[in-house]
């Protein structure tokens, strides 16, 4: 669609005036925010597509609406000004022209419907999955689990601040990190980056089993297009598929309490290969769940 | 029929009179308004770039504190803006001040209720500000659960003090005000309209208050039954919102925004109203589609009891049932619509004049309607997932909201300042104020979009660097406002005690056509002992 | 336009309750929460909630009183005419109005969690059981039987609704004893049914707290006692008055009122008699 292509032109070239973008780095994908972004951050995968496209969308017809309403009152306020027209008409009716105006917006509307509700069935009605991870909100971090990878379990919360004002610490961080994935990792970004990651292949359909300990959590990553409430005593379910090998971030995204915003979430889409290894490991050294405790 | 009038103190505290009453409200908006303009000011200065500093500093706590001062902060603010700034500004002030005049009755239906309503408003304030300074979370002072207040943050789990009660008590109190405000207004309309005034002429702003009233009446019991329960969950071991008995912390959020739904129309209901006066006043033009306009609000009112579920596209609803929730929010545009489009063709063949009440509601208008048609981003569910908790949605609220029902707030003063005070306000004075504070706005909320696009989620005291830029930006607008608050508050200062000028009884001239403005300014005491008679 | 008042509104006097109702119920409000949280601080004190509450309560209990006061006095010395009366018609239906939805939020609750129950996890056991079906009402409780003591006080209700009415149509016909007689029967009856449902109460296999069955039964039943508490004492204050020579064949709204409160109330206990007790229990 052109239109698409004009849009992502004129962004990018907002984004290049202010000036930008993180890079990729050479091992893979990074699904960050961007400096000064303007947009949704990069989509990683199809839902995510999916998503910024329907958004264009409507960013295109709400500006133009708004656009339009814009102008036709500076028209009006010139036009219409006491100097130029003295005399006030006394029209207050106008059956055509108030059927007209009913009936734009009507379908306007059914256009938007029409395209937004394939989105949300896309998104929202969980297809065949290869396997199920279950996360846990937790004040104030994220428990992952691997029911059918031996009951593979582990908390992963935030490296603190001080791990990037300090170089030792940072080293240490990702020593620690290193290990856990089996190959060097880095840390990216401040109040993104978690101490170990939830792990999952590329191009394989998961299902993410959420629910919370405490209190209300949102699991989001909004780079994979997915936002899904983590609800004490509910099961929700979302999915997602990753095509490409890299991390991807997102933060929790339900007030709960003094440390909402140190939640993070960090998810390390890898090959095959290099999660069966990783899951390997993981078992000798995750998989006895009463060692690692809940919430800890 | 005898009628003492007290003088002093008496005459404000012992009050029977709507004008009297709906000026207390205009001060106690003001001052609610004062202290929730200063909370987001805390806000935004945190916010101005990432880090914990500001508030640690400023107030001089732990980061810790400082962390859940935030979100005490933010709390705050909302229900300060929504339930004792807004709500008392339109719908107490300036409803029970110019419904009474519009409608050509000699006060209101139940002018003691009418004072109750008012005076439980201080309580209920009291409260609110009480819970800031008792502990919430442990170990911490204040409610920080959001002005949702979704169990179970708010419940024991997250907020074992007393704190949240006197939340919960302050709503409850403030609720049964606003009850009796809108059983008082329904009452007026219904009942006493000057004789010839029929439902089909009464004055657009009269409609509004009516349908909000209907609104207050239907969806505020549902909120008081929603936080009765949460605080039986709290005080006495019931399991409403406790899975661990069997109860659903859902249900909170189906039955608040099954009242807070109508309650963003409430605000913005009474706005609408006084805007199509100050464009019919200087179009010099009547109301285009005047029918239309009242039932577009009546119909906005109606679809906003079956939308609420679009708050909730993230908690695991069924699909379908967010279908259907997505296609009626959508319908909202429709009235909406009517409405933008009507004050348009209104202005269209009019001589207009742009004073600055007009400036005022002109930009309400494109304000608000930027403001909407994000709301209609929002209401498509599968573009809603990734919007949803962003900044995305508080830069919409906002412009509906601090653009939008605040700006009706203003336009409405400056279009009845002289009606009520009998002084004109400073016209060059007033014009400076109106640019500076929108040129501030603006500057706040538009980057918000962007921060919302990026996800950036709300609620965070800290966030990571990418989302400085925009921030700082919003800083700067929030500084930007806060001289033109200033200004405002010197123009109001300076339009009440000290300028000698007066405006005679119809300030406006031709276009200005309701009854309020065939009487004195300041109207008397009493008016209308003998009551108009419409043809 | 100056002087003479030339309508029928009811300009009501300056009044001193309001004020001082508001008073009392911040008193109420924050003694309330500390008689709740007896421990917790406020500027350094506790223990004074109860203290507080009990004034607070006092207070607004005495500017009801003062306040009715005036308003019957106001009725009964002609303020009250035909347009004010209507406006009280209003009023009344509104209060009304409002009420029910109060109730609303109720049955939403015992709805929720009737028609889409979910079995009482703690911490992370949600994950254990998945697949278990869930029923209402919870296992473990043991309900009443609708059609024993529930039953007759829907039979009591339901008779009181037509005394009410008795009442009314003497007090029309201008049959001041029929309408004692009526009145009588009507509070009686009233107070009987709050009886009942004390017994009833006391003799529950379940509580208030711990579970969701308790609560929402607890809470719809119990705020519709309350209601029926204050519409007794609402037609026992209409009754007093018949007595002290109030009420006229052709102006008593204070009657109505009451009457059509009476009513809502007599129609809330069906719903929650169909509802919770027969199709829930
Ligand atoms: C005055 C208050 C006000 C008003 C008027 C509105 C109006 C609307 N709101 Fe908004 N909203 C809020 C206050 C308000 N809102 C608040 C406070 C929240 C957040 C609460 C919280 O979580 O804390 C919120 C959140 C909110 C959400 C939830 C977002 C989320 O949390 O994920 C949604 C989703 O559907 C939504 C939708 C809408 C829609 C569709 C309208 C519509 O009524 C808008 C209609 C108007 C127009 C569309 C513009 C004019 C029309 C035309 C020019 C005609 C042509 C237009 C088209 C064909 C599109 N709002
Ligand atoms: C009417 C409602 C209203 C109004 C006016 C405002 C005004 C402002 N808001 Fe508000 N805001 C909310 C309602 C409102 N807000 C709500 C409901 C939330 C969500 C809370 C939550 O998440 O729980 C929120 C959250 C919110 C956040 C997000 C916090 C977070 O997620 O962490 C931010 C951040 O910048 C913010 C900023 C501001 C600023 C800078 C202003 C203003 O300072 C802008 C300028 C305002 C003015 C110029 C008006 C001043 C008015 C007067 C002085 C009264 C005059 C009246 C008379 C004279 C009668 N607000
Ligand atoms: Cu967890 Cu916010
Ligand atoms: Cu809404």
């Amino acid at each position: 669609m052109s239109v698409k292509r004009l849009t992502a032109g004129i962004l990018a070239a907002f984004t290049a005036m202010f000036g930008l973008t993180v890079g990729a780095l050479a091992e893979g994908r990074l699904g960050l925010p961007k400096d000064k972004g303007l947009w949704l951050q990069e989509a990683a995968n199809e839902q995510a597509v999916k998503i910024a496209d329907f958004n264009l969308d409507l960013m295109w017809l709400i500006t133009i609406i708004t656009v339009f309403v814009f102008l036709l009152m500076f028209v009006t306020m010139f036009v219409y000004r006491a100097k130029a027209n003295p005399v006030a008409s006394k029209v207050s009716h106008n059956t055509f022209i108030e059927v007209v105006w009913t009936a734009a917006p009507i379908l306007i509307l059914v256009y938007i419907g029409i395209t937004s509700l394939p989105l949300l069935y896309y998104q929202d009605v969980v297809p065949e999955t290869k396997f199920a991870i279950r996360v846990t909100g937790n004040q104030w971090n994220w428990t992952y689990s691997y029911p059918d990878h031996g009951g593979i379990e582990y908390t992963a919360s935030l490296v603190p601040n001080s791990a990037f004002a300090d170089a030792a610490e940072r080293a240490d961080y990702e020593k620690d990190l290193s290990e856990f994935l089996g190959w060097d990792a880095k840390l990216n970004a401040r109040l993104l980056d978690t101490d170990l990651r939830l792990v999952v292949p590329i191009n394989t359909k998961i299902k993410i089993m959420l629910t919370a300990s405490d209190v209300l959590h949102a699991w989001a990553v909004p780079s994979l297009g997915v936002k899904l409430d983590a609800v004490p005593g509910r099961l929700n379910e979302t999915w997602f598929e990753i095509p490409q090998v890299g991390t991807y971030y997102g933060q929790c995204s339900e007030l709960c309490g003094q440390d909402h915003a140190y939640m993070p979430i960090a998810v390390e889409a890898v090959s095959q290969e290099d999660f069966d290894k990783w899951v390997a490991r993981a078992k000798v050294e995750y998989a006895d769940a009463a060692t690692t405790a809940l919430g800890r | 029929m005898a009628h003492a009038n007290p003088t002093g103190w008496k005459r404000w505290v012992f009050s029977t009179n709507h004008k009297d009453i709906g000026v207390m409200y205009l001060w106690f908006a003001f001052i609610a308004g004062m202290i929730g303009f200063g909370m987001s000011g805390l806000m935004r200065m945190e916010l101005a770039e990432p880090g914990v500093q500001f508030l640690p500093e400023f107030l001089g706590m732990t980061e810790q504190q400082a962390r859940h001062m935030f979100n005490v902060l933010t709390t705050g603010h909302g229900l300060i803006m929504v339930f004792f700034m807004v709500m008392p500004a339109l719908i107490g002030g300036f409803g029970n001040y110019f419904v009474p005049l519009m409608i050509g009755a000699p006060d209101m239906a139940f002018p003691r209720m009418n004072n109750v309503s008012f005076w439980m408003m201080p309580p209920a304030f009291i409260l609110l500000l009480l819970s800031t300074v008792v502990e919430g979370a442990p170990g911490m002072n204040g409610f920080g659960g959001g002005w949702t207040a979704y169990p179970p943050l708010s419940g024991t789990i997250g907020h074992p003090g007393p704190s949240m009660d006197l939340a919960i008590f302050s709503l409850h109190v403030a609720g049964a005000s606003s009850i009796m405000g809108a059983i008082n207004y329904i009452t007026t309309i219904f009942n006493m309209r000057a004789p010839g005034m029929t439902i089909h002429k009464m004055p657009l702003f009269a409609w509004s208050i009516l349908i909000t009233a209907f609104l207050l009446v239907l969806a505020l019991p549902v909120l008081a039954g929603a936080i009765t329960m949460l605080l039986t969950d709290r005080n006495f071991g019931t399991t409403f919102f406790d899975p661990a008995g069997g109860g659903d912390p859902i249900l909170f959020q189906h039955l608040f925004w099954f009242f807070g739904h109508p309650e963003v129309y409430i605000m913005i209901l009474p706005a609408f109203g006084i805007v199509s006066h100050i464009i019919s006043t200087f179009s010099k033009k009547p109301i285009f589609g005047y029918l239309g306009m009242a039932y577009a609000m009546a119909a906005i009112g109606f679809v906003g009891f079956i939308v609420w579920a679009h708050h909730m596209y993230t908690v695991g609803l069924d699909v379908d049932t967010k279908a259907y929730f997505v296609a009626a929010t959508m319908v909202i545009a429709v009235p909406t619509g009517v409405k933008i489009f009507s004050w348009i063709a209104t202005m269209w063949g009019g001589s207009l004049t742009f004073p600055v009440p007009m400036m005022y509601a002109i930009a309400f208008i494109l304000l608000f309607t930027t403001g909407g048609v994000t709301g209609v981003v929002l209401s498509n569910a599968g573009a809603d997932i990734a919007l949803h908790d962003t900044y995305y949605v508080v830069a919409h609220f906002h412009y509906v909201l601090s653009l939008g029902a605040v700006f009706g707030i203003f336009a409405g003063l400056y279009y009845w300042v002289g009606k009520m005070s009998g002084k004109q306000y400073p016209d060059l004075l007033s014009k400076l104020q109106f640019w500076v504070t929108f040129v501030g706005v603006n500057l706040i909320f538009f980057p918000q979009h962007f921060l919302g696009l990026n996800g950036m989620p709300r609620r965070y005291v800290d966030y990571p660097d990418a989302f400085t830029y925009w921030n700082e930006i919003s800083t700067l607008g929030y500084k930007v406002t806060a001289v033109g608050v200033l200004l405002f508050i010197i123009v109001m200062f300076y339009t009440l005690f000290i300028t000698k000028k007066r405006v005679g009884d119809n300030q406006w001239g031709e276009g200005a056509n309701t009854l309020e403005w065939t009487l004195s300014s300041p109207p008397p005491f009493h008016q209308f002992n003998e009551l108009p008679k419409i043809k | 336009m100056a002087g003479d008042v030339q309508h029928d509104y009811h300009l009501v006097n300056p009044s001193p309750w309001p004020a001082i109702c508001s008073l009392a119920i911040l008193i109420m409000m924050v003694g309330a929460v500390f008689a709740m949280k007896p421990d917790a601080e406020l500027f350094g004190m506790s223990g004074f909630g109860s203290y507080m509450f009990y004034s607070g309560l006092i207070g607004l209990f005495y500017t009801a009183f003062a306040w009715w006061k005036d308003v019957i006095h106001e009725g009964e010395t002609g303020d009250h005419t035909g347009v004010v009366q209507i406006g009280l018609r209003y009023g009344m239906i509104l209060f009304i109005a409002s009420e029910v939805m109060f109730f609303v939020a109720w049955f939403w609750a015992f709805f929720n969690a009737s028609l889409y129950p979910i079995i009482p996890t703690t911490t992370n056991e949600i994950f254990d059981v998945i697949g278990q079906v869930p029923v209402w009402p919870p296992v473990g409780i043991e309900t009443f039987d609708p059609w024993h003591l529930p039953f007759i006080n829907t039979l009591i209700l339901l008779l009181s609704g037509t005394t009410v009415t008795w009442a009314h149509h003497a007090l029309i016909g201008g049959d001041r004893e029929g309408m004692k007689k009526g009145l009588w029967a009507t509070v009686l009856l009233g107070g009987l049914f709050t009886c009942v449902q004390a017994y009833e109460y006391s003799h529950a296999a379940f509580g208030f707290s711990g579970g969701i069955y308790g609560a929402t039964f607890y809470m719809a039943t119990g705020f519709h006692g309350f209601h029926v508490l204050v519409g007794t004492i609402f037609l026992a204050v209409c009754l007093g008055r018949v007595y002290k020579g109030h009420f006229k064949p052709d102006h008593h709204f204070g009657f109505e009122a009451a009457a059509w409160y009476w009513h809502f109330v007599d129609v809330v206990w069906l719903f929650l008699f169909i509802c919770v007790y027969v199709w829930g229990g």
